[in-house]
């Protein structure tokens, strides 16, 4: 009938699971006792916490100039660090709301993973503008707060903006979580035998009982969220690179930085998604739901924003030509050539060489080659931040005002130390909440489908699925 | 005595109640071992508070006269309290005087600027007298009287000159610093009388000695040349930096050469400047050429010079038909030329350092141009007969042959500055040392009696200026540490007693003034200068057996090493002075250090880079000191300056067991010539400096315009946006549609009501020579705190007002400079207003661009924003650093502008145009006309204030007559960065050079 011959989709659950084995998959990580190993990365997280909460308690004692900030460099880690963790916050939504939108049905494997990801990713950036200020005790004012003197914040910087677009993205990002973890907190609570899990899943899981009605509220409250979500993977990030565009310095006021800023930003969270994946899935035997199908579909979106990303480092050079600004043409050929010309490269190579390699299916299908990669762009990602805060304030206008910037132990323990809160939440997050969204995995195995009925066909037959040798399942 | 005797100063109850907890509190203040010179972070706790303090509790400040102490049950004449008093005195520095007004606050002086009514400075001043003020309130200063060593007190001293100086056959070497004090002079000429055995001698390391002996060679009679640069069309400088600070005149002669260069419109005509020199000096960075030649090469270029000259005038016939390596130097024949044409309204100087021969010629060359009695005057100084060299080593030399009892010294620390007459172990054959002086500094530490000198805010006393105009020196304060100033001490000599300053100056001037003393006195005490006064003008001929010593032809053939009074310490003496050892050296931009300067070719031979340490050995002496590519500096020459690497002076002076700070004594090297042949190599080491300019070049960025004169009259709008860009400013095609003026802008612009006035500032280019006192003025008035090395090092200086220095040329050995002041430009549409999260900067209805500390939360975006880059962070809390180690803070708070805010950390500062200056004339013009608008003048900022080169102007600019107006409608005004639309209120008027034809 068709001129094309259907091939149907790679089976997005391998492994032959029923919903029972898939149920047990997931959920006897958060019932079994804790492993060893959780204790010990716990324990590994949580110094790295407290490296992180003895530099912000030195940083509000002792004050901003701990850090290697300057005269011309106002900014430094701190700004570089929070615009690179919010990038890597954009993955989860993106994965959990535009493709829920889109149909994607893969999405389902990451998405709760990718969320937990962004939410403790956003929390690790919201660190920053609050500890950065010289003064953290007045921060509050940057909040619309009425007062008896009728102060309030200015409306037109960038700054408040971004409080607005964080917060925002935040909440709406928990709540999004949130809902779609509740049928799967429920699952728990009834799997539970300890009467302390039974209570603290039960309350969580807001009474969920399956109910028709009670998942046509899910799907309608879940439907409205991706909606609500979406916009806001395009805003959060054109909100933090209007810090940048709306100034006037050379290399920051550009037009460009909004869709510029939001491909990075997918950029690296795909890849930052793809690192914690790739472990986490070998640590609990996850192959099955987080298959190589797809890490490649990732892979091949971390080409196709690498190549965007590439794109625009091109076009500001371009319009930087073009424009006839001596300093904006002044500032392009420094980050090239001038002071931090190794920071350029480290970018350019990390984030627009690196990404080509997925051309080939071979490597975007080699976990290890993947691994690697993902490294390397977050490594890149957060170049480029540098390139883009430090030397455009470093080499600007005024030649006589130009300085170098470097950073001191307490920028690097401060960003060392964020990575401590992540991992922390992070491995809360794997030990007490199921990190496969359960519920929806299931509506996409071949399992959920089970009339065997072709429509083009109008026949009954067996889905044309290659099941491999189904393997015993260990409890 | 009695009076002065009691400790008037109180710093808490406790020690009015002088009980025993607090003796030993005080003998503890400074510990031998005080933990903290090794800790650079406390030391930068230290230095933070040396221009920034805590809260200024006013009960702190209490000083009166204890005798006089009354409540304010009624108020006192004259005292409002918030309202400063002004009172006129003056500063003495190498012997001259300048006039100061000084801002007294509730009976403490914070703030000194020039006296507008001294004829000579004009209220111009220099970075060493803005920053006099520290120097005052400085807690490392001697606090007491020692005896070998050990605590005494001034009545102890007393008991013992009595005694010692009984016996008047002693045999007595009096050395001074130079003074030209009339009081000091009167006493000087009764102790020689009394002590027969006696001699007297003035010794300043950076003395006028070589000037006078050349004078003496040329016309038989020791004069000081007096130059008048306003009657001079050029002027050759031969290495002479007198625009520099460390002139004894910079002040006077910064008024006239820069008012000579004043050019309002293309009718006005301009003098020309050549300076011939080692180092790249101020006065080489403000000459229309330069030559860079070794300092041992000058006096053939001299020579030379001479000869060319000599068949072109007559009166140099001692000169005809010399040769020697320069006789057919480019130079030669185009300055012959040029001052033959200009006879009578040019004039040449040589540097004082330079030898008598040196002077003796360039005395010559002025006598022979008929430049006499027109741009130099000759001045019968009577101070200066005892200033002479070869007298200081004779009385070095008597006192290492042991035939000398006592040695009184006044102020001056030979110890330390004399390291090549060995005054050190002189002094070992001596049997008492009396050391007066405001530091127990290295002379002090090898006298039997060290005496704690007054400093001049707080003790009378007078003299003249370098012109010869007389002052009486006001104190502001009594003495803070109960000091004693020169001439007391002298009296205390002479006549056993104790006889107040004020008796003293005041019977001088009796003398002088006689029967009309009452009246003249106190329009004296009152202006501050006798404008009827000044040295003797003496008309010189030469001498007929006047001849040069062309011996002198001969250069040094290899590495030369120049030892110069350093441009912010001068020759140590101001070493403790926090500000000036943040004060970037105006050529270099170095803080905090001396380095050794070189050419970059020189430095090639070598094979050092900036910061690599190197070994200069000179006459079996040897220093190790950082290397510095200095562009411009003579090949094969290395200068050094002077002032650093002490020891136990105090804790801003000291260098640091770490060696990081602090610098090199290079007093070693100095000779007794100004150069001196020297072998240099690298030794592998280096060592940090903190300069705050890394980048020197301007990019080919138009921030700096500059023109000829020539170029200037051909198109006067040489500095325009359109001229330098070839199209107009972005916007204003625009603008022009829409029938505005200003380019269009996507913000709603503020309105500037004309009810209001409207302040903006213009910066003339072509006056600023990048003397830095602007700094210092604004540093002084506006609270500003100092950092220390590593903070500097850092990047995070806090001056409010900068001096950009530029090099401008394609070759880096021959490089122009380009001098720019940079305040915050107070834009109309200020980028760092948008920004501000929380609008903690905003505009004022007069055009001002606030900042409001209270509300700043320290985000930093508006630095960030800050095309100028004007803005200042305070990365840390410094006042509460500096309580920590235990210092006297009350005592540096009293520097502090009670009118300015002193700022917490974590919050931005920057440029506020005075505002408390200018609110305080706004009230007074709102309660004398009605409108808040102060008469063109009322208000200056204190950067324009303090300028010897009048290159600040400030005011209403809706008043069209107001100076600023009228600059602002000069074709050379322009803004910088005017493409970016944020319509600076400060703008500069383009740079004008004059270049002789014969030499481009």
């Amino acid at each position: 009938m068709s001129k094309y011959d259907y091939v149907p989709e790679p089976a997005l659950v391998k492994g032959n699971h029923d919903f029972a084995s898939l149920t047990r998959l997931v959920t006897d990580i958060n019932l079994r006792p804790t492993p060893k190993g959780w204790y010990l990365a716990m324990i590994g997280a949580n110094a790295l916490l407290g490296i992180l909460g003895i530099s912000v308690g030195y940083l509000i004692w002792e004050g901003t100039g701990i850090w290697g900030l300057n005269n011309p460099v106002g900014w430094g880690w701190a700004i570089i660090n929070f615009v690179w963790w919010v990038g890597i916050g954009h993955a989860g939504t993106l994965i959990s709301a535009v493709l829920f939108l889109f149909r994607q049905d893969w999405r389902t494997a990451i998405n709760r993973f990718a969320e937990a990801m962004t939410i403790f990713a956003v929390m690790c950036a919201g660190v920053f503008p609050a500890i950065h200020v010289g003064r953290i005790w007045a921060i509050y004012w940057v909040f619309p707060v009425p007062n008896q003197m009728d102060m309030w914040p200015n409306f037109n910087s960038p700054l408040l903006w971004d409080v607005f677009a964080v917060s925002t993205y935040f909440t709406v990002s928990l709540l999004f979580w949130y809902v779609g973890l509740v049928p799967d907190l429920a699952t728990i609570r009834d799997r539970a035998t300890s009467k302390i899990r039974k209570i603290a899943y039960g309350i969580f899981s807001l009474g969920w009982i399956g109910s028709n009605r009670h998942w046509w509220n899910y799907e309608k409250a879940y439907m409205v969220l991706a909606g609500l979500a979406t916009p806001l993977v395009l805003s959060v990030h054109t909100i933090v690179s209007f810090d940048f565009a709306v100034s006037l310095i050379p290399g920051w006021h550009t037009t460009i930085f909004p869709p510029y800023f939001v491909a990075g930003a997918i950029f690296s969270g795909f890849a930052m998604v793809l690192t914690l994946m790739i472990v986490a899935r070998k640590i609990y035997g996850m192959k099955d739901i987080m298959t190589d199908d797809h890490m490649e579909k990732m892979n091949i979106v971390i080409m196709v924003t690498g190549s965007m990303v590439g794109f625009a480092y091109m076009m500001e050079f371009f319009i930087a030509w073009y424009s006839g600004v001596e300093y904006e043409q002044a500032i392009f050929i420094l980050r090239a050539t001038g002071p931090y010309a190794w920071a350029y490269w480290a970018m350019m190579t990390c984030n627009v060489l690196s990404p080509q390699f997925f051309w080939i299916k071979k490597l975007r299908r080699s976990v290890g080659f993947t691994f690697f990669i993902s490294i390397v762009v977050n490594i890149g990602m957060w170049f480029e931040r540098m390139v883009i805060t430090v030397t455009s304030l470093a080499n600007d206008y005024l030649p006589s005002s130009w300085d170098y910037y470097s950073p001191t132990i307490w920028d690097v323990l401060t960003y060392v130390g964020t990575f401590g809160l992540f991992f922390t939440m992070f491995l809360l997050f794997l030990r007490f909440l199921p990190m496969i969204a359960l519920a929806e995995v299931k509506m996409v195995i071949p399992q959920a489908d089970p009339h065997n009925y072709d429509e083009e066909t109008q026949e009954y037959h067996a889905p044309k699925i290659e099941v491999p040798t189904p393997k015993p399942v260990e409890a | 005595m009695s009076e002065v005797k009691q400790n008037t100063y109180w710093k808490s109850l406790n020690e009015l109640a002088k009980n025993q907890e607090y003796q030993k509190f005080v003998e503890r203040e400074f510990p031998e071992n005080a933990t903290e010179l090794t800790d650079g972070f406390s030391r930068r706790g230290f230095l933070a508070i040396m221009g920034s303090a805590v809260l200024l509790a006013s009960c702190d400040f209490a000083r009166r006269p204890v005798q006089k102490i009354l409540p304010y049950s009624k108020q006192p004449e004259d005292i409002v309290p918030g309202n400063p008093l002004f009172y006129a005195s003056a500063m003495p520095f190498q012997g001259s005087l300048t006039g100061l007004v000084v801002e007294n606050h509730e009976g403490r002086p914070t703030k000194v600027e020039g006296n507008e009514m001294h004829p000579a400075s004009k209220g111009g001043t220099s970075i060493f007298h803005q920053a006099s003020v520290l120097g005052m309130y400085d807690p490392d200063r001697s606090k007491k009287v020692l005896r070998k060593g050990t605590d005494s007190t001034t009545d102890d001293f007393i008991a013992f000159a009595n005694e010692h100086f009984s016996d008047t056959n002693k045999r007595i070497a009096f050395i001074s610093e130079a003074s030209s004090s009339p009081t000091l002079s009167g006493l000087k000429t009764e102790a020689l009388r009394k002590f027969r055995n006696a001699s007297w001698v003035t010794y300043e390391p950076f003395g006028e000695s070589n000037a006078l002996e050349g004078t003496q060679k040329a016309f038989g009679r020791r004069v000081r040349a007096h130059y008048d640069f306003s009657k001079a069309n050029v002027f050759v400088s031969l290495n002479d930096d007198v625009l520099n600070g460390t002139h004894p005149n910079s002040v006077e002669y910064g008024k006239q050469l820069s008012a000579a260069r004043k050019v309002t419109s293309t009718s006005h005509s301009m003098n020309r400047i050549y300076a011939v020199e080692n180092g790249y000096s101020v006065t080489g960075s403000y000459a229309d050429h330069r030559l860079r030649l070794k300092a041992s090469e000058i006096e053939a270029f001299a020579h030379a010079l001479a000869a060319a000259l000599s068949s072109r005038v007559s009166g140099l016939s001692a000169f005809s038909g010399h040769t020697n390596q320069f006789s057919s130097h480019e130079w030669i024949s185009v300055l012959a030329d040029e001052l033959t044409a200009n006879q009578g309204a040019s004039a040449v100087s040589a540097s004082h350092a330079h030898s008598p021969n040196a002077h003796a010629v360039v005395a010559a060359i002025n006598t022979a141009l008929g430049n006499d009695g027109k741009t130099v005057h000759y001045l019968a100084v009577p101070h200066l007969d005892e200033e002479s060299t070869s007298a200081f080593a004779n009385t070095v030399q008597e006192m290492k042959s042991g035939n000398i009892d006592t040695v009184v010294l006044f102020g001056t620390n030979p110890v330390f500055t004399a390291q090549n007459h060995d005054f050190e172990s002189a002094l070992s054959n001596v049997e008492e040392v009396i050391h007066l002086s405001d530091y127990v500094d290295e002379t002090s530490q090898k006298a039997s009696w060290h005496i704690n000198r007054a400093f001049y805010l707080e003790a009378w006393g007078d003299g003249h200026s370098f012109g010869g105009i007389r002052s009486v020196i006001q104190p502001q304060i009594q003495p803070l540490y109960n000091g004693l100033s020169d001439i007391e001490v002298l009296n205390i000599i002479v006549n056993g007693s104790m006889t107040s300053g004020y008796e003293l100056v005041q019977n001088t001037f009796k003398g002088i003034y006689g029967s009309g003393f009452k009246s003249k006195w106190i329009d004296l005490l009152h202006d501050g200068v006798d404008t009827n006064s000044g040295f003797a003008k003496v008309n010189v001929s030469l001498s007929g057996n006047f001849r040069p010593d062309t011996s002198r032809d001969n250069a040094i053939s290899g590495m030369e090493v120049v030892v110069k009074a350093d441009s912010t310490l001068y020759d140590g003496r101001f070493a403790n002075i926090a500000w000036l050892q943040e004060l970037p050296d105006p050529m270099t931009k170095i803080t905090w250090d001396n380095v050794a300067l070189m050419s970059a070719t020189t430095a090639k031979q070598l094979g050092v880079e900036n910061e690599d340490v190197v070994e200069i050995t000179s006459n079996g002496k040897t220093v190790k000191i950082a290397a510095w590519i200095q562009p411009g500096h003579a090949d094969n020459s290395i200068t050094l300056t002077v002032g650093y690497g002490r020891e136990g002076i105090g804790r801003v002076a000291n260098r640091y067991i770490d060696y990081t700070t602090g610098g090199v004594d290079t007093y070693p090297l100095a000779g007794n010539e100004l150069f001196a042949e020297a072998t240099v190599s690298k030794t592998g080491d280096t060592y940090e400096i903190a300069c705050v300019q890394d980048h020197h070049s301007l990019e080919g960025r138009d921030m700096y315009r500059a023109a000829t004169l020539k170029e200037y009259q051909s198109n006067p709008d040489y500095a325009s946006f359109k001229y330098v860009h070839t199209y107009p400013v972005p916007g204003m095609k625009e603008a022009a549609e829409k029938g505005e003026d200003v380019p269009i802008s996507l913000f709603d612009e503020q309105t500037f009501p004309d009810s209001e006035p409207q302040w903006g500032m213009a910066i003339d280019l072509n006056s600023c020579f990048g003397c830095g006192v602007c700094v210092i003025a604004c540093q002084s008035e506006n609270n500003i705190p100092v950092i220390g090395k590593k903070e500097v090092k850092r990047g995070r200086e806090m001056h409010w007002i900068r001096t950009d220095r530029y090099y401008v040329g394609e070759d880096a050995n021959e490089p122009m400079t380009a001098h720019q002041p940079v305040p915050c430009m107070q834009c109309e549409l200020a980028p760092c207003e948008q920004v501000c999260p929380v609008a903690a900067t905003t505009h004022s209805a007069d055009g001002m661009n606030q900042m409001t500390y209270n509300r700043c939360i320290g985000t930093r975006y508006c630095a960030n924003n800050c095309p100028y880059k004007v803005r200042r962070f305070n990365f840390f809390n410094f006042p509460k650093e500096f309580l920590s180690t235990g210092a006297e803070p009350d005592i540096i708070q009293m520097a502090m502008n009670p009118e300015v805010t002193v700022r917490f950390r974590g919050v931005m500062e920057k440029c506020t145009y005075c505002v408390q200056r200018v609110n305080r004339a706004k009230i007074e013009a709102k309660i004398e006309t009605g409108s808040p608008k102060p008469a063109d003048g009322a208000v200056k900022t204190a950067c324009q204030q303090a300028c010897p080169a009048d290159a600040i102007y400030f005011g209403d600019l809706t008043d069209k007559n107001s100076e600023v107006a009228k600059m602002k409608r000069n074709e050379r005004n322009y803004q910088m960065l005017e493409e970016l639309n944020t319509r600076p209120r400060t703008s500069y008027i383009a740079k004008l050079r004059n270049p002789n034809p014969a030499l481009a």
